[in-house]
């Protein structure tokens, strides 16, 4: 282990220990159930912002923690993170100190257990990539710094092949040339897995005080409100039930509302959309439908909503279409009707076009948003009620799992 | 320094056996490690717990900055005057529709004892309804419902935005006796609900229809008003008698 490797292999650690700890201190500020700013940048010491899409999708994602349905919002990942890093950098600091004294199984097992981190790394991020197609630059700075610590772990431990590889010579910054790290003095064999054991408890010992101090969420759930009525008296809301379907549930959505997406996606994600017995309550957020508002904060959702209406028994599909394409589909829907309504004639045919100008596609919308107005709902999207009662807000996000599993358990079995 | 080359003999190795899990190397390197480990990690755990503890305190306190939600609801037209919702609110109790009772519509002395309103004042409340509402025409003594008495009534349903209820005012010309007329005014009244219900095919029309049949005996229409309205028979004449064989439909968007 040359001394530079150990520098490196110490400013990795503590830049990984730095970017997990604005991750779990992000997690941790949302325990109070609101919203708040949160880092979102490769440069330590960035400040949080309110434009972190990518890192709140990685935050709210079924990856971001464990246990769930045990804890509101779960253990974070990140706080295994800081524990690691933690353990790395005081392991570095060590070889550093030890320089070319360190024990050959001190850099032996720096320079396989320097690699967990990376895998760690990796794992996560193929779920980055083929999961959430999006990268969450705070766990971009985990990934290099794990990267980093690897490298110079694998670095280190070159020393140990010193000698046995003709001509190759390993030193220090202040040290001679050496050619055979064979002459380094050793421990015993008892201490290798002594240290893996302080890394399993620098590791999960975060994990542990943040679960003892959390506080108990459950007093504050479903007490957001009731629906005065479930049926729309013409039954006319969406019916998206599937053979898994358990639990009764109205949903109120947007088509457009980003928002609304990443709730049914992460409400899809969590394999949970397909087992409600959901009927689906159009609320398109657009003053060209909806006289809840004086001017369209998404214009085009009525006539997105109108497609969905038109989908019939394919609803799901053009709704999950919808969200798809809600990028595109805004940009349409703010160039003019045409544009978006020719959006929907590719995908869908000239058939939904013409349902969807048909006067019973806009008296169901308008039945829609008649339900809405008799039960009195905020107007905002998206709302889920698991039969009367409102799933709080507060609990889609970090809280979904765990909220689920209090008010309908049977959803996440 | 002394440094073995190749083809030359390490120099032996010094292992201390202090138990088989000594800390060869220095002694001084793990006093600094662990020190470091400790403080660091103790550091972050006391962050960690102190971060948790204080969201859970502010979990238990309210949100005071939290923003206000409009409440969805029907829609609430300028034209919805105090005078205007008096009006449509004793119309609506009295004539059933809001309790759902089996009762439906009101008769002209039933107006005239709680609008304790006016011919002209009355008539003059539902001006601003001009553009929203119709006039359905019907035929001498007749309460059948025409092909244009009937897309008019249609048109005039499907476009009900944000209203919650749905008026129909019957009138019959002053030719005939007054029960004649207030018989043929509430048959009026009725084909219009029972169009509404044949094509709408809606379960909950009863919630929405109120129904005032008026005869001849209350609030007439003046024909150089009313005549400009939209009604079933564009191009027709319009006189007095024309205008007062008729049903005035309008959804009302008033928030009672």
């Amino acid at each position: 282990m040359t001394r530079v490797s150990g520098l490196a292999a110490l400013i990795a650690s503590l830049l990984g220990l730095l970017f997990a700890s604005y991750s779990t201190f992000d997690y941790a500020k949302h325990l109070d159930r609101r919203l708040h700013d949160i880092h979102c940048s490769i440069i330590p010491g960035a400040p949080p912002t309110d434009s972190a899409d990518a890192c709140r999708a990685a935050m709210y994602s079924p990856y971001s923690a464990l246990f769930k349905e045990s804890y509101w919002g779960g253990i974070p990942i990140s706080l295994f993170a800081v524990g690691a890093f933690t353990f790395f950098a005081a392991f570095a600091v060590y070889l550093l100190v030890a320089g070319p004294r360190a024990p050959r199984k001190a850099i032996g097992f720096f320079g396989i257990i320097g690699l967990t981190p990376a895998l760690a790394s990796l794992v996560m991020l193929t779920i980055s990539i083929t999961k959430l197609g999006t990268f969450c630059l705070v766990c971009v700075g985990i990934y290099i710094s794990s990267f980093v610590l690897a490298g110079s772990a694998i670095a280190g431990a070159t020393v140990l092949f010193a000698g046995r590889i003709p001509g190759m010579t390993v030193s220090g910054p202040f040290e001679p040339p050496r050619t055979h790290g064979a002459s380094r003095s050793d421990v015993g064999w008892l201490l290798p897995p002594a240290w893996l054991v302080a890394l399993g408890v620098f590791a999960f010992t975060p994990a542990l005080v943040y679960a003892s101090a959390m506080p108990d969420h459950r007093p504050y759930l479903g007490n957001c409100g009731t629906l005065k009525q479930t049926q729309e008296p013409a039954n006319a809301l969406l019916h998206l039930a599937t053979p898994r379907s358990t639990q009764a549930a109205i949903l109120f959505e947007d088509p457009l509302c980003p928002t609304c997406k990443a709730f049914h996606e992460r409400l899809v994600a969590e394999d949970v959309m397909d087992k409600l017995d959901a009927q689906l309550s159009l609320f398109p957020l657009d003053s060209d439908c909806n006289w809840m508002l004086t001017e369209p904060l998404h214009p085009g959702a009525c006539i997105v909503a109108r497609a969905v209406i038109c989908g019939g028994s394919q609803a799901r599909q053009v709704l999950d279409w919808a969200y798809a394409n809600q990028d595109d589909l805004t940009k349409a829907g703010k160039a003019g009707a045409a544009q978006l309504r020719s959006a929907i004639e590719q995908k869908w045919g000239a058939q939904t076009l013409r349902c969807m100008d048909a006067k019973s596609t806009e008296l169901t919308l308008n039945r829609h948003l008649h339900f809405a107005a008799d039960n009195n709902i905020p107007v905002s999207t998206p709302q889920m009620y698991l039969g009367a009662k409102r799933f709080c807000d507060e609990d889609t996000d970090l809280g979904l799992r765990y909220t689920l599993a209090q008010l309908a358990p049977e959803v996440l079995r | 320094m002394n440094q073995p080359g190749f083809g030359q003999k390490p120099p032996a190795r010094t292992v201390p056996m202090d138990g088989g899990g000594g800390t060869s190397g220095s002694p001084l390197a793990a006093v600094a490690a662990i020190s470091a480990g400790v403080v660091l990690l103790g550091a972050l755990l006391f962050s960690i717990r102190s971060a948790v503890k204080s969201a859970g305190e502010r979990l238990a306190t309210p949100d005071t900055e939290k923003a206000a939600v409009a409440i969805a609801d029907e829609a609430q037209a300028p034209y919805c005057t105090p005078q205007f919702m008096q009006v449509l609110d004793r119309v609506l109790h009295s004539c059933g529709l809001m309790e759902g009772s089996s009762r439906r519509g009101c008769k002209p002395a039933d107006v005239k004892t709680f609008a304790s309103i006016s011919d002209s004042d009355f008539n003059a409340l539902f001006t601003p309804l001009k553009a929203r509402g119709g006039v359905i025409l019907f035929d001498n003594g007749m309460d059948a419902l025409d092909d244009g008495a009937k897309k008019l009534i249609e048109d005039k349903w499907s476009d009900r935005k944000g209203a919650r209820y749905f008026l129909v005012v019957a009138r019959a010309s002053k030719s005939g006796s007054a029960d004649k007329n207030q018989a043929l005014s509430h048959r009026r009244a009725n084909s219009v609900l029972f169009h509404i219900k044949e094509f709408s095919n809606e379960p909950d029309v009863d919630q929405k229809v109120g129904l005032l049949w008026l005869g001849s005996e209350f609030a007439q229409l003046d024909p150089k008003e009313f005549c400009e309205w939209p009604n079933s028979r564009d191009g027709t004449k319009c006189d007095d008698d024309a205008i007062n064989r008729s049903a005035f439909a309008s959804w009302v968007d008033c928030r009672l």
